[in-house]
């Protein structure tokens, strides 16, 4: 057979040495090529993460048995010896960029899978990766070179299951160093300047949202086969909103990412929630990144799951002791007496505040002309179990009231409790909305009730500078809403909105305070919904597609009705005409519909679908391993066949 | 020893008060209430009677029998607790005493202030655990005493256990009255109800409440406390406790695509298959969070202390209830919202047209619950028609209380199964009922492990019912063991011998049989009841019988003179000679007759099959 020559250009050359020829025939197949090229180059190193890349035709030659000729390669072929792992840098849903190598020649789906595996992030079948927005350089802010984490030095995820050194995967136990990326990945970052989201806020209406859906890479091609470049950034996401077997103890990481997520959905307004809705999430975002810088990291190995519920066991044994013992010194329950100022807003009745000797005493609040009287029969009792609790505070006024409304039967009675000063009404407050909620002051939570009561006159006290990120106790509470409730309110506006809301999520863990995060999240309307516009068959206008992991909507773009729902249960077949980009479903009852995709590619669309129904069969089989090969069939297209 | 000394006349004047307000109680007067305390505070003992002796002369025998039992149990609680207090003492004296906290000081102050509670307040003090050990050389005598005193501050918590002897009026005109003691649920109250109804147990009864003030009424959630609210009532109130079928009370459950897929046309819906159904279910009620039905549309709302109605775009979410204000978009950065429901229930409401002159007499309010009259802090709602109305209402009562209602309705469900297999293996019970009970053995040969009876029937009752005798062929085989994996298939003929009628609303295919493994465990048998046909269970509470309650006489004329008296220090130090025995334990759970089942109605569901994935499916056309 005829010898002729090939040329093959290898990296470690430098970019500018010309390609290697070499002498070839063609039936010589791939890893023969490959001998030769490392023959020829000269350089000692190792070459096994090394494969050939056909320039031309954009594709990998990953089939070392092949023939040059099975592979159709011939002189005019400019092949390139290049590693299959690259670094690449990758933004994660938290904000932070971090810099590892990444597999450019297997599918997205697979090189995701990998990612995750080296980050800790189970189930990785619902990430996928995504281009960036394009930065607008306007400016031309010398942006502070953005920090970087660089941990290109991990070894290549192999496709054991990672080993856990001190409850993270082993390399990042190495150094310090790495361990405290770990623990970056794994604990929610603090608060963001009110600027970050004011810069990276866009109003955004239903297209550009949809827009956002054109950047997803594709999952069955490699990332070098879609330009992805060495060295360039990607951003890592949740992109199907159906989260499968969710474990605080082995979900750091992942919990924590999917948390940053739907925080900056929020910040961002990516989707929409209402004010009182938005007050809650705030408060939680305050109460997670509270918690956050005191709580440790929990590590998450078998050993330490032991141990942690050995430990909480000894400690509410503990709690339970020291608590009875606590009662038993003190042979009372506890009580608050002072003497406070009482106003009762009655119709026609401009009656001032007036002052009583006034005792807290388990859920009920009693009040006496003086002290001395304090034997003697109330003037008044009232129980506040139920009640509603408000404050109604100035600080810089010096005003310190409690407004509480008591349920009667006649309706609420409105009553007005004066404190004269932080320290009272405080725990005054904090007495209120304990015994509102049934709970006494005995309860373990009184004192933390008070701190936080605290912590939030406090915010009300200091005008916050502007740059203010979350540090130990104050905090810009516009770092905790979107910019339209920025533009809406003061700080202090906000403050006790947010405290108001902060009562009830007040005493969570930090794990239950992100799952009660995320569960409000889940269980808005617009939850889970990924958007196209799409042209219908047989209609002028664009409209919207809705993908969610049940159903698909049509939104009227102009007035964002929903116009019609089709839920995937009752869908027969869809196809994609990939020659006129047309996808084409039935559902039961012979309805059919058909549309052409106007931002994103019709491989968008089918990826979601065929994604979203894989996310349904996983709930059936329990075994953990992946099935890629039918995630594949239901997503691939032509190529997959 | 002088401060012990002065905790115990401090302790003999508790008893004292108790021992009165008992003696009050029984006599129907009304308990001292402290003169300020306003209305939420006040205790009826009696709910839909004029006075308590009208309420006692409608109890059943068993229900006074228990009533008195409890009565007994209280006393004796406390003659117990200075038993004890008494041992303390005695326990204490060689001891060197510890000034800085001997146990008796420790516990006893704490005991007496939830004594108080008992008769005036419906709260709970956490009585302090006793401490378990101490550093002293005695620590064995202290255990012993540690433990006495736990003991008699069980019973003082037996004791302040509050109870209400409620009237319920059934459908029929007529009326039922039992005792409810706080710590029961609706749940355990309708199962009370069945008992005492014969009624065909399905799931949609439930008890309600209804003010004839603001001519509401509410069904009670199963999962509610009966006795919380009923006391917020107001000493004169007309308010009433129903017992009847809802139809609407579990609707949701089964029919959810009526309310999840709303906005379709409704006869299209009409035939949804089964498995559509349960997937509705299993997406919004199984997942991280419950997902509300997505309604909206216009209602009326009756303007602040007006007499208008107005129109609104209202929306319900997660988080309240919601109108967009006028001009505005329905986006939910404009949303306005009416009503969170942290704080309020939702009220059916009758003829509100001729009350309110509301537009349609479709109403429904949200209220605080302990809100009796007309207030301006209860929001009126009015809908164009009674279908509206019941999505409405549903919708709020999902937001309100999320999975916990699905909860609820697979425990009716469990219920109502359970009883429909009481009903039919009564039948066998008195066909048969002299046959010996089933040996290990046979049922060994069933295919099943021997396993001790008491483990795998609901309660002993069970052990009379006839043995499948030797030709297992022919007769229903006997109830599945709940801890075994179901019989081999049996001959469909057998399946249908024992396939009982299931409830009228749920054909047999819509459901899954309940799991038979997480049932609540069945109550302690009771040690001479098993001739009592299944249907007299639970039992009352047992009778008390080393506190003279051998055979409960009626109520003595005059409780007080039975009572002990009062603060005769020898008379205690006897009484604490020979300790009585524990209280009654709590009223037994909800029976769990469905712990069996007959074998026939124990049907797998298969999971359903694998969503479209075919090749076929996935396969594009190319082209």
């Amino acid at each position: 057979m005829a010898a002729w020559d090939l040329s093959v250009s290898v990296e470690e050359l430098g970019p500018d040495a010309p390609p290697l020829k070499i002498s070839v025939t063609s039936d010589l197949h791939i890893g023969g090529v490959i001998l030769k090229v490392v023959e020829k180059s000269q350089i000692k190193q190792d070459w096994s993460d090394h494969a050939l890349w056909w320039e031309q035709k954009q594709q990998w030659l990953l089939k070392p048995s092949w023939t040059l000729d099975k592979c159709g390669i011939h002189a005019d072929a400019r092949l390139c010896l290049t590693p299959q792992h690259k670094p690449l840098r990758l933004l994660l849903p938290s904000g932070v960029t971090l810099r590892l190598r990444a597999c450019f020649s297997s599918p997205v789906f697979r090189c995701v899978t990998g990612l995750c595996k080296l980050l800790n992030i189970r189930r990785p079948e619902e990430l996928s990766l995504l281009w960036p927005v394009e930065e607008k350089k306007k400016k031309k802010d010398k942006d502070v070179e953005e920090e970087l984490y660089d941990i290109t030095r991990a070894p290549l995820p192999s496709s054991i299951i990672p080993k856990l050194a001190n409850g993270m995967p082993a390399f990042f136990a190495e150094t310090p160093e790495t361990e405290a990326v770990y623990k970056m990945l794994a604990v929610s970052q603090p608060a963001p300047a009110p600027e970050t989201i004011a810069k990276l806020y866009r109003s955004t209406n239903i297209t550009e949202k949809a827009h956002i859906n054109s950047r997803w890479l594709d999952s069955s091609r490699s990332l070098l086969q879609q330009g992805v470049k060495e060295n360039d950034k990607l951003l890592l996401r949740f992109k199907y909103y159906t989260f499968h077997d969710i474990s605080p103890q082995a979900d750091a990481v992942r919990l924590t990412q999917l948390y940053e997520q739907a925080r900056w959905a929020i910040l961002l307004e990516e989707i929409e929630c209402t004010e009182e809705e938005m007050m809650v999430f705030a408060a939680l975002q305050y109460h997670i990144g509270k918690v956050s810088l005191t709580e440790q990291f929990v590590a998450s190995c078998p050993a330490m799951d032991d141990l942690d519920s050995a430990l909480q066991c000894l400690e509410v044994k503990m709690e339970g002791e020291s608590s009875a013992d606590d009662m038993l010194e003190t042979m009372t329950a506890p009580e608050l007496h002072d003497y406070l100022k009482i106003f009762r807003p009655k119709r026609l009745t401009l009656k001032g505040y007036k002052q009583y000797w006034f005792t807290f005493k388990d859920t009920t609040i009693s009040y006496f002309k003086s002290k001395e009287e304090s034997c003697k029969e109330p003037i008044q009792q009232m129980n506040l179990k139920g009640c509603e609790v408000a404050p109604d505070v100035s600080v810089a006024g010096q005003k310190f009231c409690i407004r509480l409304l008591i349920p009667g039967p006649e309706g609420m009675n409105e009553v007005y409790l004066r404190c004269e000063h932080e320290q009272q009404y405080s725990r005054w407050m904090a007495a209120c909305r304990l015994a509102s909620k049934g709970k006494t002051l005995a309860d373990s939570s009184f004192s933390s009730e008070v701190q936080s009561i605290q912590s939030f006159l406090a915010m009300q006290k200091t005008t916050p500078s502007t740059n203010a990120a979350q540090t130990d106790e104050s905090i810009n509470t516009h770092s905790l809403v979107s910019p339209r409730y920025q533009k809406k309110y003061k700080p202090k506006q906000l403050t006790p909105r947010i405290l108001e809301a902060y009562q009830n999520v007040a005493q969570l863990s930090l794990t239950d305070a992100i799952q009660k995060f995320l569960q409000i999240w889940q269980a808005l309307p617009d939850f889970g919904l990924s958007y196209i516009v799409v042209r219908f068959k047989g209609c002028r206008k664009d409209e919207v597609l809705g993908i969610a992991n049940n159903r698909l909507i049509r939104i009227d773009l102009s007035v964002g009705d929903v116009v019609k729902t089709w839920r995937y249960n009752t869908m027969r077949q869809w196809n994609v005409n990939w020659d006129i980009k047309q996808v084409a479903i039935e559902f039961d009852g012979n309805v059919n519909i058909a549309f052409s995709c106007v931002t994103a590619d019709c491989k968008i669309v089918h990826e979601y679908i065929g994604g979203y129904i894989f996310m349904s069969t996983r709930s059936r089989e329990q075994s953990n391993t992946l099935n890629e090969e039918l995630f594949h069939k239901l997503t691939g297209g032509h190529e997959a066949l | 020893m002088d401060d012990i000394d002065a905790m115990f006349s401090d302790m003999l004047q508790e008893m004292d008060l108790l021992t009165q307000s008992l003696g009050e109680e029984a006599e129907s007067a009304p308990l001292p209430k402290p003169p300020t305390i306003p209305g939420p505070q006040e205790m009826n003992f009696s709910v839909g009677f004029t006075d308590f002796n009208a309420s006692l002369h409608d109890l059943e025998d068993n229900d006074l029998d228990a009533l008195m039992a409890d009565l007994v149990a209280d006393i004796s609680a406390t003659e117990e607790k200075f038993a004890t207090e008494k041992d303390t003492l005695k326990g204490s004296a060689p001891v060197a005493p510890i000034p800085s906290q001997p146990p008796s000081n420790l516990s006893f102050p704490g005991s007496s202030s939830t004594l108080r509670q008992a008769t005036s307040s419906n709260s709970i003090a956490a009585t302090p655990p006793p401490p378990t050990s101490k550093p002293s050389k005695e620590e064995l005598e202290e255990q012993i005493k540690a433990d006495k005193i736990k003991l008699a501050l069980e019973k003082l918590k037996e004791a302040k256990v509050k109870k209400l002897v409620v009237k319920v009026e059934i459908m029929d005109g007529s009326s039922k009255t039992l005792m409810v003691d706080e710590r029961q649920t609706v749940r355990d109250v309708i199962d009370n109800l069945f008992e005492k109804t014969h009624c065909d147990c399905n799931v949609d009864w439930s008890v309600c409440e209804t003010n004839p003030d603001l001519q509401t009424e509410r069904g009670f959630e199963d999962h509610e406390n009966l006795v919380e609210p009923l006391s917020t009532w107001t000493r004169d109130t007309e308010n009433k406790v129903l017992f009847h079928e809802k139809k609407d009370k579990y609707e949701v459950f089964r029919n959810p695509q009526n309310f999840y897929m709303w906005k379709k046309d409704k006869k299209s819906l009409k035939d949804m298959k089964e498995k559509d159904k349960e997937q509705l279910l299993e997406e919004n009620f199984c997942g991280a969070s419950v997902i509300v039905p997505d309604l909206e549309g216009i209602l009326y709302l009756k303007e602040d202390g007006k007499k208008s109605w107005k129109q609104r775009y209202f929306l319900l979410r997660a988080s309240g209830l919601y109108y967009s204000p006028k001009g505005k978009t329905k986006a939910s950065r404009d949303l306005v919202c009416l009503v969170q429901f942290d704080n309020v229930n939702v009220y059916y409401c009758k003829e509100y047209r001729i009350k309110y002159k509301a537009p349609t007499d479709h109403c429904f309010i949200l209220k605080h619950s302990q809100i009796q009259k007309e207030s301006q802090y209860i929001r009126y709602l009015c809908c164009d028609d009674e279908w509206t109305m019941t999505l409405w209402v549903t919708g709020i009562r999902i937001a309100k209380y999320g999975k916990q209602l699905y909860d609820n309705y697979k425990a009716a469900v469990r219920k109502a199964a359970g009883s429909a297999t009481w009903a039919s293996r009564s039948i066998q019970a008195s066909s048969s009922a002299s046959t010996p009970s089933p040996t290990p053995k046979a049922r060994a040969a069933n295919g099943h492990a021997p396993q001790p009876a008491v483990e795998t029937k609901g309660s002993s009752n069970q052990t009379s019912f006839p043995p499948p005798p030797a030709s297992m062929e022919t007769l229903p085989p006997p109830p599945p063991d709940p801890m075994l994996p179901p019989p081999p298939p049996a001959p469909p003929s057998t399946n249908k011998v024992n396939q009982f009628p299931p409830p009228p609303q749920f054909p047999q295919s819509s459901f899954p049989p309940p799991p038979m493994d997480d049932l609540p465990p069945p109550p302690p048998p009771p040690p001479e009841d098993s001739e009592l046909p299944p249907d007299f269970l639970p039992p009352p509470p047992p009778i008390f019988s080393s506190c003279g309650g051998e055979a409960l006489p009626p109520p003595p004329p005059d409780p007080i003179a039975s009572l002990p008296p009062p603060p005769a220090l020898q008379n205690f130090a006897s009484a604490g000679g020979a300790p009585p025995p524990p209280p009654p334990p709590p009223p037994p759970p909800a029976p769990a007759p469905a712990a069996s089942k007959p074998a026939g109605s124990v049907r797998k569901v298969a999971p359903p099959p694998p969503k479209r994935t075919t090749p076929q499916l996935a396969a594009p056309s190319v082209g």
